[in-house]
């Protein structure tokens, strides 16, 4: 599976950013060249050598804040992935086999859910329980979580009512054996590129809560909230929005792309998608083989 | 002359008929989602240990004095009856009284849904009439240097944020050049261009993710349904290009878009905190905001049950046009 995205320029692409973007996260804060916190006179400054993006209104070093941000906000959208995951898959699987009843009700919690506007609830609940981040995410995960569940449930549904495991079981084949060559080839592709969506939308959501203050105390940076504090000052500096802007956009593309290069590369129709590539890309090569020969030959 | 009487009498029947069935069928998924969304709206007050007598004596009030003002406001009454007396409230219309101004929440509410209501319709606007239009063109210039262009620039809008938007926007329209307001709100009433270019913006803003998906789904949808058979016949039968895309493959391919835009609704209105916020609206967002932030409980409970309202009534609305225009979906296909 891995083996296949990789081979796709836009799996490579996607996977590349989403490490760079974890590098940043895990080691952002130890490369930071300045202390993030520290004010200095120097306040709004333009870019230069001592200050890469410039300084904030408070003389603060635009760049260092936002590698030192960038671990709450990566952390943060990790969380409500994994919080929706667990959450949304294990009923998903679940609603199958455990009876109608219990199929009836995670429906009609899941319907519930996709209706709320969770933005609205996430700023609702997280202001009522206590301003931290780590509850915001987890009211988020649990209010995006029916994505998984449906994802999950739909996958499922397809493995169980299938033939083939009909006639695995019959065949004598181990439960073990079924979920682990049928049941997981099937429900992992649909929940791995739920799981890449969510980090992209958890990245849209965790952005917009720090930038209204929500989930973070004041002095400590992330991307949203850098965004907030340029916003006052774009008289004087109107190209500030920019690194976080694009650093989160960048961050939410590579997240889609990689759930798209997935759900090119999953399933039989993926492997053959991939095969034929293969096989175009090295009859393309093995011509420019000769046509260099020929090159070659006439020289 | 009798029997296309009969035909369009049992037509127009057949399809009021239609139209309670889906309704029915919304009001019986409805009616439990709302009892669920406002009970645990309600729960939440409990949850947070947050109390009017913090508000209004201070945090350092005595025993009696947050007792007596719990029991002003009947916290003092078990929770299930508590929450009985609310729900009553909320079916009259009324959504108690707020902690903070004791202003009457729905009235606070009333003041900032205008504001947030436009911008909401004008972004759904934008987004489907833009959507419709770069969906339709790539579809129909498939695999051309157009269909490719239009898919970049759809990926590019679909990853942007509202906010990121919004303060670009602000930046360019309102700070950069002048062309816009870059803050406050006129209603309707002063006069339709200065509400228009006081909402424009925020709305502009918030349409791009709608575009993104409208655009999407249909440019896929369209490009399944030229592939069908009944496209091959109609050709045969030499209807025209243009007939054959409004009656056979427009119909069966716009489901898809209309369906998410269901999905969209709740995130436009969800989006518009962050929006008013940027644009300094005075709005519905921009008041579930300080509400919840000054920990104004009533407030925010009432903002939840309004956006629950609103959603649920707009999802009722979608599935009436898709009920209308595709019949599949009326078949639970």
């Amino acid at each position: 599976m891995v083996r296949r995205v990789l081979s796709l320029p836009s799996g490579r692409i996607a996977v590349g950013l989403l490490v760079l973007i974890a590098l940043l996260a895990a080691l952002g804060p130890v490369l930071a060249p300045q202390d993030p916190l520290a004010t200095s006179d120097n306040t709004l400054a333009s870019v230069s050598w001592s200050h890469w993006l410039g300084t904030d209104y408070l003389g603060r070093d635009t760049f260092s804040r936002l590698l030192d941000g960038s671990r709450v906000s990566v952390l943060a959208s990790l969380e409500v992935a994994l919080v929706a995951l667990g959450v949304g898959a294990v009923p998903g699987i679940l609603s199958v086999y455990l009876g109608r009843v219990f199929e009836w009700g995670t429906l009609r919690l899941a319907d519930t859910l996709v209706a709320l506007p969770f933005l609205l609830f996430a700023v609702a609940v997280t202001a009522l329980l206590g301003n931290g981040l780590t509850q915001a995410m987890l009211v988020t995960g649990v209010l995006v979580s029916p994505l998984f569940y449906r994802v999950s449930r739909a996958a499922t549904l397809a493995v169980a009512r299938s033939q083939y495991v009909e006639a695995a079981i019959i065949s004598g084949a181990s439960v073990g054996w079924v979920v682990r060559r049928h049941v997981w080839a099937k429900v992992l592709p649909p929940i791995a590129i739920a799981l890449a969506q969510t980090i992209g939308v958890g990245f849209i959501i965790v952005s917009s809560l720090t930038f209204l203050g929500i989930g973070v105390q004041p002095p400590a940076p992330t991307w949203g909230g850098l965004l907030a504090s340029d916003l006052g000052y774009l008289d004087y500096q109107p190209w500030a929005p920019l690194a976080p802007a694009i650093l989160i956009m960048l961050t939410v593309w590579a997240s889609n792309l990689l759930a798209d290069t997935i759900r090119d590369v999953s399933g039989e129709a993926g492997r053959a998608f991939v095969t034929h590539r293969r096989d175009v890309r090295s009859a393309h090569d093995a011509s420019d083989q000769n046509a260099t020969a020929h090159s070659g030959g006439a020289r | 002359m009798a029997v296309a009487t009969l035909v369009t009498v049992a037509r127009v029947r057949h399809g009021a008929v239609r139209t309670l069935v889906t309704v029915t069928k919304s009001v019986a998924i409805v009616v439990p989602v709302f009892l669920l969304a406002t009970f645990v709206t309600f729960a939440l007050r409990s949850l947070s240990g947050l109390s009017p007598a913090h508000i209004q004596l201070g945090e350092d009030a005595t025993p009696e004095a947050v007792a007596r003002v719990e029991s002003q406001w009947g916290l003092d009454q078990p929770f299930l009856e508590q929450y009985w007396t609310w729900f009553t409230g909320v079916l009259h219309g009324d959504l108690g009284t707020s902690w903070v101004n004791g202003a009457d929440v729905s009235t606070l509410i009333g003041l900032g849904l205008g504001v947030s209501l436009s911008i909401a319709l004008l972004a759904m606007g934008i987004g489907i009439v833009a959507g419709f239009v770069l969906g339709t063109v790539a579809a129909l210039r498939r695999t051309t240097w157009v269909d490719r262009a239009i898919t970049g620039f759809v990926t590019i809008v679909s990853v942007m944020p509202a906010f990121v938007v919004g303060i670009v926007l602000v930046t360019i329209f309102a700070v950069g050049l002048g062309w816009f307001p870059s803050a406050g709100y006129v209603p309707l009433a002063d006069g339709v261009s200065p509400w228009l270019s006081h909402i424009l913006l925020p709305a502009v803003a918030l349409s791009f993710d709608v575009v993104a998906d409208v655009a999407r789904q249909l440019r896929s949808g369209l490009i399944a349904a030229y592939r069908e058979n009944y496209v091959s016949g109609a050709l045969v039968r030499g209807l025209g290009a243009r007939r054959i895309f409004f009656v056979h493959v427009l119909r069966n391919a716009m489901g898809p878009a209309v369906a998410t835009l269901g999905l969209k609704f709740p995130s436009l209105v969800g989006a518009s905190v962050v929006t008013e916020w940027i644009f300094g609206l005075q709005g519905f967002g921009r008041f579930a905001n300080d509400s919840a932030q000054a920990g104004d409980v009533p407030a925010v409970q009432g903002v939840l049950v309004v956006s629950i309202l609103m959603v649920v009534s707009f999802n009722l609305l979608v599935n009436l046009v898709l009920a209308r225009v595709t019949p599949a979906s009326q078949r639970g296909v």
